[in-house]
C-alpha cells in the first residue's frame, strides 16, 4: 500500500471513529477486567458494601471464576475459581436469582472456606446475577453493607438493574475480545497482504465480513493503535489488510 | 408514601401504605383460620420442593424427608431428564433446606420430599426443574413448592402445560414471584398462588393483592432459615415468602382433603391478614 492510502485509511479511520462518538455510542474500554474492576468499584459504591466481586461463568469447565474485586479479601479472591454446585455464587448462577443473606458466618462451610482461601469473612453478601440474553454469564457480589447489618429487598431489586447494564457492557466487551482474538489468530496463519490493495477496498472486504458494528468497533480499535505513532500505524493497516484478504479468499471459497 | 420507596415493586402492594383492605363476603366471609387450619399438623400430606434438596437430618426438618429424586439433565432422552432415586436426600446449597424447614415449622407431620434439580451442570437447568416439577405432579404430591423460577420465554408454553396439568390433577403449586423486575414462569400463571416477601416477621401475618399476578405476600426480608451443614442463617428473597404459604396450604389439605386448588385459593383469601371477615 502507498503512503497516500495509507493516508487515506487513517482519515477514513478518522471519521468513522467521529461517527461513532457522534452516535454517543461507548467505546468500550480497552481490557474486559479494566470494564470489570469499574463496575465493580462502582457497585461497592453504590450500595454501600465493603467488598465487592464479580466471577465470570466458564460454562465448558462448569466453574466460576473471580475475575475483578474491590476492598477486603481482593488480592486473595481474584483467580479464585469455585465449582458452580457450591456456594451462594454457585446458587445465584444456578437459579439466576440473587440472593441475600446476612449473618453468612453461621454457615460453617462459607465460613471455613472463605477464611481459609482469603482471610475475610463477611457478615452479609448479596449476589445478583449477570444476565444476558437468558443466559447468565456471571455472578456480581456486594459484601457487608456498612450503614446497615444486611441488604435489604430494594438492594436486591437495584442491584439487578444495574447488574443488567453490567452484564450488557461485559458481554459486548467480551465479543470484542473474542473478535480481535479471531483477527489475530487468522493474521498469523495468512499469507502476506496484497500491497496493491486500497483503503477503500479492505472497507468493502470488512463490510463483507457480517455485521457492520463488528467493523465499525474494528476499526475503532485499529484507529486507536494507529493513533499511537507511525509504526504503530504501518502495523495496524497491515493488519487490516491481512483481514481483507482473509476475508476475500473466505469468500471466494465459500463461492459468494 | 416513605413505606414504598423501600420495597421493590413486587412488595410494593404489601407495604403498610399501599396494602388494600378488602372484605370477604357472603359463606366466603364465614371462613375462619380456626376452620381452616385450626389444630392442622400436616397429617397425611406430602409436599414436594423442588430446588437444591433437602438436608434429610437437618434438625430443622424434623425427620420429615419421606423420599426425594434427583433430576439431571441427559439431552438423549424424550423428556431431555434422567430423574434417580434419592435415597438419602442432602442439600449442597442450602437453599431447598430453608424452603423444607419453613414448610416443616407450620406443618410439623407434612412429608417432605425432596426433588433435586440444580446440579453440577449449567445446561439445561429449565429442563431439569420441569422434569422436576413433572415428577412432583405425577406423584400426585398434594402441594409442589417452587422457590425457582425461569425467565425464558422459550419455556413459557412447557411451564404453562405443567402448571395446567397439576391443577387438573388436583396438585397446588406454590410459587415464588422472581427477584428480578422481570417476567418469571411458573409465577405468573393464575393457576399458581404466586407470593412475595412482605416486610414482616409474624409467619402468621399474609396478604392478598386484589391485582394480582403476584397474590399472596408472606414474610420473606430477614428470615431466620435452616441451611446447609445443619446451621442457620438470616436471608432475604421472595424464596422464603412461597413455603410460609406452601406450609399453609398443607395444614388446609390435611384438614381438608376435598378442597381443591381453586378453593384453596379461596380460602387463603379469606383468611389473608387485610380481609376483614363476618366473624
Amino acid at each position: 500500500m502507498n503512503n497516500d492510502a495509507s493516508k487515506l485509511l487513517a482519515e477514513q479511520l478518522r471519521q468513522l471513529v467521529q461517527t461513532i462518538q457522534a452516535s454517543g455510542r461507548a467505546i468500550l474500554p480497552s481490557s474486559n477486567d479494566e470494564l470489570l474492576q469499574t463496575i465493580v468499584e462502582a457497585a461497592a459504591r453504590l450500595f454501600g458494601a465493603a467488598a465487592a466481586s464479580i466471577a465470570l461463568v466458564d460454562e465448558k469447565n462448569q466453574t466460576l471464576e473471580f475475575r475483578v474485586a474491590y476492598g477486603a479479601g481482593r488480592a486473595e479472591i481474584v483467580g479464585m475459581q469455585l465449582p458452580v454446585d457450591q456456594g451462594i455464587a454457585g446458587y445465584v448462577a444456578m437459579t439466576g436469582q440473587p440472593l441475600a443473606i446476612s449473618n453468612v458466618q453461621q454457615d460453617p462451610r462459607f465460613a471455613r472456606d472463605a477464611a481459609k482461601k482469603t482471610g475475610y469473612v463477611p457478615r452479609s453478601i448479596l449476589a445478583t446475577p449477570l444476565l444476558w440474553r437468558d443466559r447468565v454469564i456471571g455472578v456480581m457480589e456486594v459484601l457487608d453493607k456498612i450503614a446497615a447489618p444486611a441488604f435489604g429487598m430494594q438492594d436486591m431489586e437495584l442491584l439487578a438493574l444495574f447488574a443488567r447494564q453490567a452484564a450488557i457492557a461485559i458481554d459486548q466487551s467480551q465479543q470484542f475480545e473474542r473478535l480481535s482474538d479471531a483477527l489475530v489468530r487468522g493474521i498469523k496463519t495468512l499469507a502476506s497482504a496484497d500491497p496493491s490493495m486500497s483503503a477503500g477496498e479492505i472497507f468493502a472486504a470488512l463490510e463483507r465480513t457480517g455485521d457492520a458494528s463488528d467493523v465499525i468497533e474494528l476499526a475503532a480499535r485499529f484507529y486507536a493503535i494507529a493513533a499511537l505513532g507511525d509504526a504503530e500505524r504501518a502495523m495496524a493497516t497491515r493488519m487490516l489488510e491481512a483481514f481483507a484478504e482473509y476475508a476475500r479468499a473466505k469468500k471466494v471459497t465459500s463461492g459468494g | 408514601m416513605a413505606g414504598d420507596a423501600a420495597l421493590p415493586a413486587w412488595s410494593n402492594q404489601f407495604a403498610a401504605d399501599a396494602r388494600r383492605e378488602l372484605s370477604a363476603l357472603g359463606p366466603i366471609g364465614a371462613l375462619t383460620r380456626e376452620w381452616a387450619w385450626g389444630n392442622g399438623t400436616g397429617k397425611g400430606v406430602r409436599v414436594a420442593v423442588v430446588d437444591s434438596g433437602i438436608e434429610a437430618d437437618h434438625p430443622a426438618v424434623g425427620g420429615m424427608v419421606s423420599g426425594g429424586v434427583v433430576v439431571e439433565f441427559d439431552a438423549r432422552y424424550k423428556t431431555q431428564v434422567r430423574i434417580f432415586d434419592d435415597a438419602a436426600p442432602r442439600d449442597p446449597f442450602g437453599h431447598g433446606t430453608a424452603c423444607a424447614g419453613i414448610i416443616h415449622a407450620r406443618a410439623p407431620e407434612a412429608e417432605l420430599y425432596s426433588v433435586r434439580v440444580l446440579g453440577k451442570d449449567l445446561t439445561g437447568r429449565a429442563m431439569q426443574f420441569a422434569g422436576g416439577l413433572r415428577w412432583a405432579i405425577e406423584q400426585r404430591m398434594h402441594v409442589v413448592n417452587l422457590s425457582l423460577s425461569t425467565s425464558k420465554r422459550d419455556y413459557y408454553g412447557l411451564f404453562h402445560e405443567l402448571a395446567d396439568d397439576a391443577y387438573f390433577k388436583n396438585v397446588v403449586l406454590v410459587s415464588a414471584v422472581n427477584n428480578i423486575s422481570e417476567p418469571s414462569y411458573p409465577s405468573l400463571y393464575s393457576s399458581v398462588v404466586s407470593v412475595a416477601a412482605h416486610t414482616e416477621q409474624d409467619p402468621l401475618t399474609f396478604y392478598y393483592n386484589p391485582a394480582p399476578p403476584v397474590e399472596f405476600g408472606a414474610p420473606g426480608i430477614d428470615v431466620r432459615v435452616p441451611w446447609r451443614d445443619k446451621s442457620y442463617i438470616i436471608s432475604t428473597g421472595n424464596s422464603f415468602a412461597a413455603p410460609h404459604i406452601a406450609g399453609l396450604v398443607a395444614l388446609i389439605r390435611g384438614k381438608h382433603p376435598e378442597l381443591t386448588p381453586f378453593q384453596i385459593k379461596t380460602v387463603l383469601f379469606a383468611c389473608a391478614s387485610n380481609v376483614t371477615r363476618d366473624v
